[in-house]
Parts: structure tokens; C-alpha cells; sequence
């Protein structure tokens, strides 16, 4: 192994595997190796804040299977860092909220439509205007749906299927989301009332944060049959929509983590870190966590099911047409903070694991039964979202992520400099306005410090992030997108 | 009693110091109100009480700030000017007081999703009492 081949960052040793695998070698208390998946560029990055030890502390977790594993675009969380794919047995090892993350199943969908750019040239700001006003977003601005108590039960307990039942959806919509739009395993009664109460005014609302809904144009093609598949061509106009289970979801992440502290000290004691709290596999705590848990991702769903209609209506106002005359059909929607069970081969034995991904995205390749009939000859769409500045990605799910990553690719760009220091280095409103006069892109917040915190600079180079991931062959380049419109909270 | 926002990559950190305990608590409380708003008006709202029980310190500074961000969601308000007394009692910890809910309408503010044990501490120091506390954004 020569000297280029390990890397030396404190107490940290990575030894390179391969291109853009690098292994951090199990010692001590480790139950696993950890492995990063980066560029040298990228690696640099990644070094530079808590990352690598967080993701050392992720390998202590019970039943911890192959490696905990850090994405291209992975960062400095809490616990597990964002970015972290970590798979443990569901017989004898755990399931941790702490590695799902608050946001549960934030996540990101893209809708199409047959509009091409110049069909919104000179309606940007109408358009950006008209979606502000009608989605909402940032603190306390209420939901598309006045949620009451009997509203959230249903949303908790059946998706997107209730959101189809009350108009709010049409059949094509569930059969190209990830699981369409359901979790089985959901029990709305293990979320508890605080989660509700949180939730029932949140139905339908973007927050905050690096949550937002962007109208885009497709800029480039890398893989022409794949793009035809998915619907996808140059210069087409689509949405991706950014965003999670609110109140409601963070809730039930700190109730679960709360309980696991009381009830099961003894495993939390053994862990590096607080935050990785665990329940043990089959003990009733693990049950109720992962029912509430799938509860808060049927939330999740219907969330961003009630924005993208919302967004087919303002289309409808705006271009004076018919939404389904602008064709505008989900691609797919695909969460970026979830656990799953999941059946995977690990040394030649089929077992089935809860994958935890926190901010990292499902990327099954063609043939998996998982995948809905419309992609299962081709593979899953995988949304990248880059900063309101940058591109955006469409891959489709890559033929090594079984091996190599649990079925998982990256889920971003990443971020690099924090919000207190974006702060200081941006002012909003010049953001807002360098982006209109240079790139053409209309961005309207409710906050102009959330557009500084947002500000493209802080973030990796998502095509750096992409670059790793096609060459890696887990998530492999299909179209590159470009922001047109942007709204945040 | 005083508290700074620090840097973390994807989050936002607070810590803070204070003679005693409960003013650690209530400069804590402030901080997870200024990590979301720069400018929070001298007037306006409502004082609401604050009533939070854990097994713990920890727990019990996680607990309140969990039942503040509660608080704000459900009556659509932002805590601020946080008063607290924290007890040590034979049954436990206990945090009793109140803060002014000005109103999200009147306010420019971000959501701070939830507070996190990440990093997490409390401790008595030779001046006083000193937190730091990472909250996810």
C-alpha cells in the first residue's frame, strides 16, 4: 500500500479499497469497518468537520452488518452524520432513531410537465409570485389542509391513498412513489398526541430550512434511453419539491429518543453518542418506534403529495391550461431520511436488515420487486437536488449499489459552511438579486436570512458529489437540471 | 446570564453561560429563540407557563426545549424572554416558569426542527454554569 493510499486525519486511518472507496479499518470497540465513498476533492471536505467520527461511532451500533457508510456528500450531523447508510439485523441488532434523523422521510419528488423553457420565459415572476402565495411555507404559515384530529389518524395511518380519496391525488401519483405513497407497517396510535398536535396544522406546508420548491429545465442528457424511460428530455420544464414530515416527524423522533434513554439505558450506555440511541431488535420499543416512524413517512407523503397538486393549480392559473394538458405527471418521489426492513445478500446468506439512510437516497437497481412497474426494467429515478444556484440530478438507481452500499446513493449536495458563518459571508436580498441578474433564476422567501443560509456557495459541488456516484455505479447520470423558479420558507 | 450561537456545518449550536442553573436554562431557552430569529421585538405576546419534568439535568434541558418548540408550533408563537426555576428534587429534576409568545406573524423566523443530544452538556463551572446544545435546523 503506498502513502497515496492511506490517509492519516487525527485518530481517523482510511485505507484506499479502490477509486473512490476508502476503508477506515475496524479497531477498538468498532463492531464493523467504516468505509467512505468520495473523491479526493470530495474526502478533503469531508474531513474537515466531525464526519469521520461520527461515523466511526455509527459502526458501535448492535448488529451493525459490513460497514457503516459515509456518501459522496456526507457531513457533520448528530450521531450518525448526515449522508450515513448503516444496516443493522433485525433479529439481533437495532433500530435507531437517531440514525433516521428528525426530518423522517424528508425527501424529494419531481413532477414533469410538457412545458419546454421558452413556455415560462417571461412568466418567470408571475409564476414565482403566484407559488409563494399559494404554497405554504416558512413558520406558521399553516397547511394546504386544515388538518383536525380524524384528518391526521387517516393521513398517519393510509398516505397517499387518502390524499387520492379527497381529490388531493390522481391513481398515477401513487404508482410512482417510493412504496406508492404506504407503509403497511404504519400505527398511528404509537405517534403520540404531541406529534399530532404538531402536525394536523403543518398538512401541506414546505418549513423551512433547505426545504423548497423549485421549477427547473432540463439542461443536459447523459443517458438517452434511461431519459426516454423517465420521460425526461432537453429543455423540458419539471418541479422538485424538497421537503419532510414537519412538526410531526421531529416529534416523534424526540419522543422515541426520550423513551429509549428511560427504557433502554443499558444499550444507549455502550454508545459513543447519545444521539444514536437504539432500540433493540424485537423488543416492544423497536415495534412501536418503527410504526410511528412509518406513520410519520405516510405524513411525509401526503405533505409533499398536497404541494405538488397545489403547484398543478398554480400551473393551471398561470399558463391557462389544464394541468393534465401540461401533462404533469410525478417522475417519482423518493424519501432521504428513513429505515426500512429490507432484504439483502450479505456473504451469500438473504437477511433482512433495517437500512437506516440519513440523508442518503434508496438507488435499487433494474429487477428489484420494490420498484414500481414503470421503472423495474430500468432501474429507480434518484433526485439530487443541488443549491438554488446549481444543478439539479435525475440518476437512476446503479447495478453496484447492492453491493456496495445497500441500494443507496447520496442525497444532495452537502453542505460545507455552516449558517452562522453564511450569515455573515451573504446578505439575502443580494443573493436573491445576483441570481435573477446573472443565472435568471427568481427566488422568493419568507426569510432573507434562510436565502444567505441557503446561498449556493455553502454547498459541496453537487456535480463532483454525481461524478463519484455514476463512477462508482450506484447512482448512475441520466439528466441535469437547472433552477428556473425557487420558494422557501 | 448570556448565550452565543456557534458554528456547526449543517445545524447551529448554542452556548451558554449563567451565575446559576436556572438562568442557564432561560439563557439556553433565548438562544434556541435567537437561532431562529435575528430580530425579536422588546414587546408584544403573551407569557405562557412552563411546566417540564425529566429524570435528569440533560434530560430535563432537552425536555424544555422540546416542550418549547411544542409550544411554538401548536399556538403559533415564538418564546422568547424565557423566566425558569430548576429544582432538584427527591423524585427528579423539575423546570417551572414562563416565556412571551410573540406571535409568528409579527416575526421573521426559521424553523428549528428539534434539539439533539449531540454534544450536549451542562456543566457547573468556577464562575457559574455553562451549556452547549446542538439544534438541528
Amino acid at each position: 500500500m503506498s502513502d497515496d493510499d492511506v490517509k492519516e486525519f487525527g485518530d481517523v486511518r482510511l485505507e484506499r479499497v479502490r477509486e473512490h472507496v476508502w476503508e477506515m479499518p475496524r479497531e477498538g470497540e468498532m463492531r464493523v469497518p467504516a468505509r467512505v465513498l468520495a473523491s479526493e476533492q470530495l474526502l478533503e471536505q469531508i474531513r474537515q468537520d466531525k464526519t469521520l467520527e461520527q461515523l466511526r461511532n455509527a459502526t458501535h451500533l448492535p448488529g451493525m452488518t459490513k460497514y457503516a457508510i459515509c456518501m459522496p456528500d456526507g457531513h457533520q450531523g448528530y450521531g450518525f452524520p448526515v449522508g450515513g447508510v448503516g444496516a443493522t439485523d433485525t433479529e439481533d441488532g437495532c433500530i435507531s432513531p437517531g440514525s433516521v434523523g428528525y426530518d423522517i422521510n424528508c425527501g424529494v419528488r419531481m413532477m414533469k410537465t410538457n412545458l419546454t423553457y421558452d413556455d415560462v420565459q417571461g412568466k418567470e415572476e408571475e409564476l414565482v409570485n403566484a407559488l409563494f402565495a399559494n404554497v405554504p411555507s416558512g413558520l406558521g404559515g399553516g397547511g394546504i389542509v386544515e388538518g383536525d384530529a380524524e384528518t391526521v389518524e387517516q393521513v398517519l395511518a393510509r398516505g397517499m391513498d387518502w390524499a387520492l380519496e379527497h381529490g388531493h391525488a390522481v391513481e398515477d401519483d401513487l404508482a410512482h412513489c417510493e412504496d406508492e405513497g404506504f407503509r403497511p407497517d404504519a400505527d398511528p396510535d404509537a405517534v403520540s398526541q404531541k406529534a399530532k398536535d404538531r402536525g394536523k396544522n403543518q398538512l401541506g406546508s414546505l418549513g423551512s430550512g433547505n426545504h423548497f420548491l423549485e421549477v427547473q429545465r432540463v439542461t443536459d442528457v447523459y443517458r438517452d434511453e434511461v431519459a426516454a424511460e423517465f420521460g425526461l428530455s432537453e429543455d423540458q420544464v419539471v418541479v422538485l419539491i424538497h421537503c419532510g414530515s414537519r412538526g410531526l416527524g421531529h416529534q416523534v423522533c424526540s419522543d422515541y429518543l426520550r423513551r429509549i434513554e428511560k427504557e433502554h439505558g443499558d444499550m444507549l450506555a455502550a454508545l459513543p453518542d447519545k444521539e444514536l440511541a437504539a432500540a433493540p431488535a424485537g423488543s416492544h420499543l423497536a415495534e412501536e418506534y418503527y410504526g410511528a416512524m412509518c406513520a410519520a413517512i405516510n405524513f411525509a407523503w401526503v405533505n409533499r403529495q398536497l404541494i405538488m397538486h397545489r403547484t398543478r393549480k398554480v400551473f393551471e392559473r398561470v399558463f391557462g391550461r389544464d394541468w393534465e394538458e401540461m401533462e404533469m405527471d410525478l417522475l417519482y418521489d423518493v424519501a432521504h431520511n428513513i429505515a426500512k426492513k429490507e432484504v439483502h445478500t450479505v456473504e451469500g446468506e438473504e437477511r433482512e436488515l433495517y437500512v437506516h439512510r440519513k440523508g442518503a437516497t434508496r438507488a435499487f437497481p433494474a429487477g428489484r420487486p420494490e420498484l414500481p412497474p414503470a421503472y423495474r426494467d430500468v432501474g429507480q429515478p434518484i433526485i439530487i437536488p443541488g443549491s438554488m444556484g446549481a444543478g439539479s440530478y435525475v440518476l437512476r438507481g446503479g447495478e453496484n449499489s447492492m453491493d456496495l452500499t445497500f441500494g443507496s446513493t447520496a442525497h444532495g449536495a452537502g453542505r460545507t459552511m455552516s449558517r452562522t458563518k453564511a450569515k455573515q459571508e451573504y446578505w439575502g436580498e443580494t443573493v436573491q438579486k445576483e441570481l435573477q441578474d446573472q443565472q435568471k433564476i427568481y427566488v422568493k422567501a419568507q426569510s432573507g436570512a434562510t436565502v444567505a443560509e441557503e446561498a449556493p456557495g455553502v454547498y459541496k459541488d453537487v456535480d463532483e458529489v454525481v461524478r463519484v456516484s455514476d463512477e462508482l455505479g450506484i447512482g448512475d447520470k441520466v439528466v441535469r437540471t437547472f433552477p428556473v423558479c425557487n420558494i422557501k420558507g | 446570564m448570556s448565550f452565543e450561537l456557534r458554528d456547526h456545518t449543517a445545524d447551529v449550536a448554542v452556548a451558554a453561560s449563567a451565575p446559576t442553573r436556572s438562568e442557564l436554562f432561560a439563557a439556553v431557552g433565548d438562544g434556541l429563540a435567537a437561532a431562529g430569529c435575528e430580530e425579536i421585538p422588546e414587546t408584544g405576546g403573551d407569557r405562557f407557563d412552563v411546566d417540564v419534568r425529566a429524570e435528569g439535568v440533560e434530560a430535563l434541558l432537552f425536555d424544555y426545549l422540546d416542550h418549547l418548540i411544542y409550544e411554538r408550533d401548536v399556538r403559533a408563537v415564538l418564546p422568547v424572554d424565557n423566566e425558569v426555576t430548576v429544582e432538584e428534587r427527591p423524585d427528579g429534576w423539575r423546570l417551572s416558569g414562563s416565556a412571551r409568545g410573540v406571535p409568528l406573524a409579527d416575526v421573521d423566523a426559521r424553523e428549528i426542527k428539534a434539539v439533539t443530544y449531540s454534544e450536549m452538556r451542562v456543566e457547573e463551572t468556577a464562575d457559574g454554569w455553562e451549556a452547549y446544545v446542538v439544534l438541528d435546523v
